[in-house]
């Protein structure tokens, strides 16, 4: 991994670091990598992907209303709001 | 004081909910040292008991009625604060409570607080905490295990004789077997997950702390629940658990890993797994060698699917609708300051990784792959289960350690979960108890069942503690 | 497959639109708050919708039911087995930052339809939540999200780059309202943005067999900015083609006011979605039982319901086709049909009625016409009590006030003169005011009745019976 790769990775998990820490956090990456690595050591082809343990399926609900708006509570957790809505800096398109 | 002790004091009416809790008080004040509690809501148990204690009749049938509990603060609850021990949700008041303390408090148990955690569940040894590490009660300068130290430290120090967890890759078990506890990560779609603030969505599984065996089959008994509002949830909650506490399984087929003794065990370890085995063997149960030479690979696939998950599941915390949020001038700046500044360093790490493994080019070469790695596990314990009842090994490779031992080693603290990640992986139920004691420290095992067999689990495990005296064990 | 007809200076356009409708479910595609346009802000909001911490998706089977009667009416294929995923990416909109959408396994795949005798291919239709609604310009240096839309489901339905051009990507955009309109699945409102379109334009040389590089304009909000967007971004690209240069693949947006697409500010970085199988969700299954049920369950299409009409009320193909083109027309019809004579009721929709609308730009349900005050003026037309001609002056009124039409009739005083004896005296004084004229007439000069019919006309502005002042000035002109 280097310096760009880093740099696009952080921007989309928009986290931040310092430009001086950036060898330090790719030399901890990799180390995590390289423990996944020895994953590549079984062989694995014959196996299909597992998302979920159960494989469980059709879930739904019927489209049935329940109103659990709190809009109150949820403005009022927000760190920035007014009477209506929630407030971010201004995004330009 | 057990849960059973407990609950058949207050049933008998020879302790009042209040004085129970009035005594948990107590003991949290004793014990401040440890950092067990994010949240303590003393007035509100007091209030909350004396209430059982006027409608007596109402609760004293209930699996839990009138009995203190403490919560790991990754279970939202509706008008107290919930942190998931994040600088992030530091204030974070959510308007909804969690199936789990919701079925609790209707299962008449008394919350008395939140307990302390690793950060949004990631670590193993509730050092990643934004609030400061938990202590390991039996000896300070160590740690509980994570990341459910708080809750298992809670009852290792007798506040509580129930709290609960969650278990993503051990964070239940691995406590339990740090803190002398008995912890049990039941099959995974057995407890409604909604509300509980998700790491791993595949594998995040709610589940009960306690010093033995009944006391997890009670306070199952009382967080399952078949919940609509889980979509991963299973309609398998026919059992009682603590009822089955007294069926007789017979005598089963256990099975252990050939050369479990070469994955990096300590001696201390080994040593009471061997001794273990003897007393299961004189229950009358007998062994057999089971071949997992693949087991190391599910800390690799581990490493790559919880990270994934996680790096998703944490993108909603970005500062707009709640939550910690940074000044600044445009809506990135917004994002990367406030994410940066609320996340502590374990969880940016694994947020990292996980958006490393998903995106484009590495997806196939990561996250398909532990997905493969994930099936191939889950095929391994489905041919186990045909020819034996329970599978039985180690839940640590050591005893606990002491704090600030990472920074030496980051890919030690991950290999820890070892032996309790196979588990999450296939999504099997699994119980840690103590089995030894070393160096004044206590040592635990596992079971792992089958899926739904949490009766059968519970069943030998309560059985092996009536012949044996480790779970009695209390620090001075 | 380069058609000459829509070359453009040599170039041919290839075209490609990706649907967005929000489908009419009670509730939301995850979450049980309503669906709904037009409330409150944050007041149709769920703990799910808002993403909060440890809340789970569950899906909505409505929204199954509506996407499988989409592929059902589009000759697709529906999905044995559809798996949700995740499409990570942060905007304040989106309150989990990530999207649930379909990647690999959508609800539809392999549909087509009928534009004009050619076919457009669509190459899927899948489930996916909405965003919520980011606002800019409430203050200054802010911008504030509303999250009502949040969680409302869309079928985003994906067409193959079969359309050659503008037009022919207006009328496929139709093609796709008018069905699911009919299948009562979405209301098609691209003005509250219930259906919204990219569209993906790329030129070729017709002997070209690659596909040209391609760039996607977002978020058209119009049939009419549909083409309008196509068609600049077609002449912006052959520019850059003609200078030698490349067209680059990005995302435009286009802006109606100045009627251009630009080119929306270029990411530092790539976007990278990160789609992953979303672990709160199970696969869904689809059943022949389902699929059944759906299909037992359809409204009727447009063509069944063409067919129809011709048999009921003896239309021709061409009025019926048109009554047909949007399916609240023709319910119109039908509606009035139950009161008035069907054939006259058809002739005025086709002519005045669609005249008005297509003028004032509006749907038929925006306007003050409905099928009570329509029905009671076919009526009078029907009864002679106002002649076409009136028809029309009465019609203009009920669009601008909506009031009741035997009012407009009575206080215009537009009654048609029927009265026999009242024209007769009319009729009279016409032949005496106009002595030479009666006997030119009289000597041969036959086509000055239409003279005659115009004074009596006149005299009373345009009410008379006109059947009745033929047989009245035949008579007395003898």
């Amino acid at each position: 991994m280097d310096k760009i790769e880093l740099k696009n990775l952080l921007f989309l998990a928009r986290l931040g670091a310092n430009e001086k820490d950036y060898l330090e956090l790719i030399k901890k990456l990799e180390n995590t990598l390289q423990l996944i690595d020895q994953m590549n050591e079984v062989d694995l082809e014959k196996f299909e992907p597992l998302n979920n343990p159960l494989e469980l399926s059709n879930v739904s609900r019927a489209d049935k209303e329940n109103d659990r708006n709190a809009k109150r509570d949820f403005l009022d957790n927000s760190p920035r709001s007014d009477e209506d809505y929630f407030i971010v800096p201004k995004i330009v398109e | 004081m057990t849960f059973k002790e407990t609950r058949a004091q207050f049933r008998a009416k020879k302790v009042s909910a209040k004085e129970l809790v009035q005594d948990s008080f107590k003991n949290i004040n004793k014990h401040e040292e440890l950092n067990i509690f994010i949240s303590k809501f003393e007035d509100d148990a007091i209030a909350h008991a004396e209430h059982i204690d006027n409608n007596f009749s109402d609760f004293k049938d209930l699996p839990i009625g009138g009995i203190p509990i403490a919560h790991k603060d990754i279970f939202c609850t509706k008008g107290k604060k919930t942190t998931c021990a994040s600088k992030m949700l530091e204030s974070f008041v959510p308007p909804y409570d969690s199936t789990v303390t919701r079925n609790c408090y209707e299962a008449g148990s008394i919350m008395i607080g939140k307990t302390n955690m690793d950060e949004f569940a990631m670590g193993s040894s509730n050092e990643t905490s934004f609030f400061g590490p938990v202590k390991n009660p039996w000896q300070k300068s160590l740690v509980p295990g994570g990341s459910s130290g708080g809750s298992a430290a809670c009852i290792a120090a007798g506040i509580t004789s129930i709290s609960t967890g969650t278990d993503t890759g051990g964070s239940i078990r691995q406590p339990a077997a740090l803190c002398g506890i008995t912890g049990l990560k039941p099959t995974y779609g057995l407890i409604s997950r909604w509300g509980m603030i998700a790491f791993c969505s595949s594998m995040d599984q709610a589940g009960p702390f306690a010093k033995d065996a009944f006391g997890c089959s009670a306070l199952l008994d009382a967080m399952s629940s078949f919940d609509t509002k889980d979509s991963t949830c299973t309609k398998r909650q026919d059992k009682n658990f603590e009822a089955s506490l007294v069926n007789d399984f017979g005598k089963l087929r256990i099975g252990v890993i050939k050369g479990i003794e070469d994955f990096g065990i300590s001696e201390s370890v080994l040593k009471a797994y061997e001794n273990t085995k003897d007393v299961l063997q004189q229950m009358g149960h007998s062994f057999h060698e089971l071949d997992f030479s693949e087991l190391s690979s599910g800390i690799c696939s581990y490493y790559v699917i919880a990270p994934a998950e996680c790096s998703s599941n944490l993108s909603r915390f970005d500062g707009v609708k709640y939550g910690h949020r940074a000044k600044a001038e445009n809506i990135n700046d917004l994002y990367l300051i406030s994410r940066s500044e609320g996340f502590g360093e374990e969880v940016q790490k694994r947020i990292l990784i996980g958006t490393y493994v998903l995106s484009a080019g590495f997806y196939d070469a990561y996250y398909r792959k532990a997905q493969r790695v994930r099936r191939m596990i889950k095929s391994k314990f489905d041919k186990f289960f045909e020819s034996v009842d329970l599978v039985f090994l180690p839940t640590t490779l050591d005893q606990a350690f002491k704090m600030n031992r990472e920074s030496s080693d980051p890919n030690k603290m991950y290999k820890e979960d070892l032996l309790t990640i196979p588990a999450n992986l296939a999504g099997l139920p699994a119980i840690s108890f103590p089995n030894g004691f070393s160096n004044n420290l206590p040592i635990g095992a596992q079971f792992i069942g089958n899926y739904f067999t949490e009766d059968l689990i519970l069943n030998t495990t309560n059985k092996f503690q009536e012949v044996t005296d480790w779970h009695k064990m209390t620090p001075s | 497959m380069a058609q000459n007809d829509t070359l453009i200076n040599g170039w041919q356009p290839v075209i490609g639109l990706e649907i967005h409708t929000q489908l009419l479910t009670n509730t939301k595609l995850f979450s049980p708050s309503i669906n709904k346009f037009g409330e409150e802000a944050n007041t149709l909001v769920d703990l799910i919708d808002m993403g909060l911490p440890g809340v789970l998706p569950v899906l909505n089977d409505g929204a199954v039911k509506q996407g499988i009667a989409f592929g059902l009416a589009t000759n697709a294929e529906i999905a044995k087995t559809m798996v949700f995923d995740r499409k990570n990416y942060f905007y304040p909109d989106l309150p989990k930052g990530y999207q649930i959408t379909q990647l690999h396994y959508p609800i539809v795949k392999n549909g087509s339809v009928d534009v004009d005798g050619k076919k457009i291919r669509i190459h899927q239709a899948h489930l996916e939540e909405d965003a919520g609604k980011s606002m800019h310009d409430i203050y200054d240096l802010e911008s504030v999200v509303d999250l009502n839309r949040s969680g409302i489901p869309l079928l985003e339905i994906v067409s193959e780059p079969d359309i050659s051009s503008s037009e022919e990507a207006v009328k496929y955009l139709k093609k796709i309202h008018q069905i699911i309109t009919y299948l009562d699945i979405s209301d098609g409102n691209m003005s509250q943005g219930s259906m919204r379109c990219d569209a993906n334009v790329s030129l070729m040389r017709p002997e070209d067999t690659k596909l040209g590089t391609r760039a996607e304009i977002k978020n058209i909000n119009s049939f009419k900015f549909v083409e309008k967007a196509i068609n600049f971004e077609i002449k912006r690209q052959i520019k850059i083609l003609e200078s030698g240069a490349k067209v680059e693949q990005e995302t435009r947006l286009y802006d109606s006011i100045k009627d251009e697409t630009r080119s929306m500010r270029t990411k530092e970085f790539a976007n990278d979605y990160r789609y992953f199988p979303c672990p709160d969700l199970v696969p869904y299954n689809i059943s022949e039982d389902l699929i059944k049920e759906v299909k037992d369950s359809l409204s009727e299409l447009p063509e069944e319901k063409q067919k129809r009409l011709i048999e009921t009320y003896n239309l021709n193909e061409y009025d019926a086709a048109v009554l047909c083109a949007e399916k609240s027309i023709a319910n119109f019809f039908e509606k009035v049909a139950e009161n008035a004579d069907a054939l006259l009721a058809a002739k005025w929709i086709i002519g005045d009625l669609n005249a008005l609308l297509n003028k004032n730009d509006i749907a038929l349900s925006e306007s003050k016409i409905t099928t009570a005050n329509f029905s009671v003026l076919i009526q009078k037309i029907s009864d002679n009590t106002i002649s076409g001609k009136i028809a029309k002056e009465v019609l203009e009124a009920i669009w601008e006030s909506g009031e009741d039409v035997a009012k407009i009739i009575e206080d215009k005083g537009l009654q048609q003169i029927s009265n026999e004896s009242e024209l007769e005296a009319i009729v009279d004084k016409i032949i005496d005011d106009n002595p030479s004229q009666v006997a030119a007439y009289k000597s041969g000069k036959d086509k000055l009745f239409g003279y005659f019919v115009g004074q009596v006309m006149k005299a009373t502005q345009g009410k008379a019976n006109p059947g009745l002042v033929n047989i009245i000035l035949k008579n007395k002109l003898i």
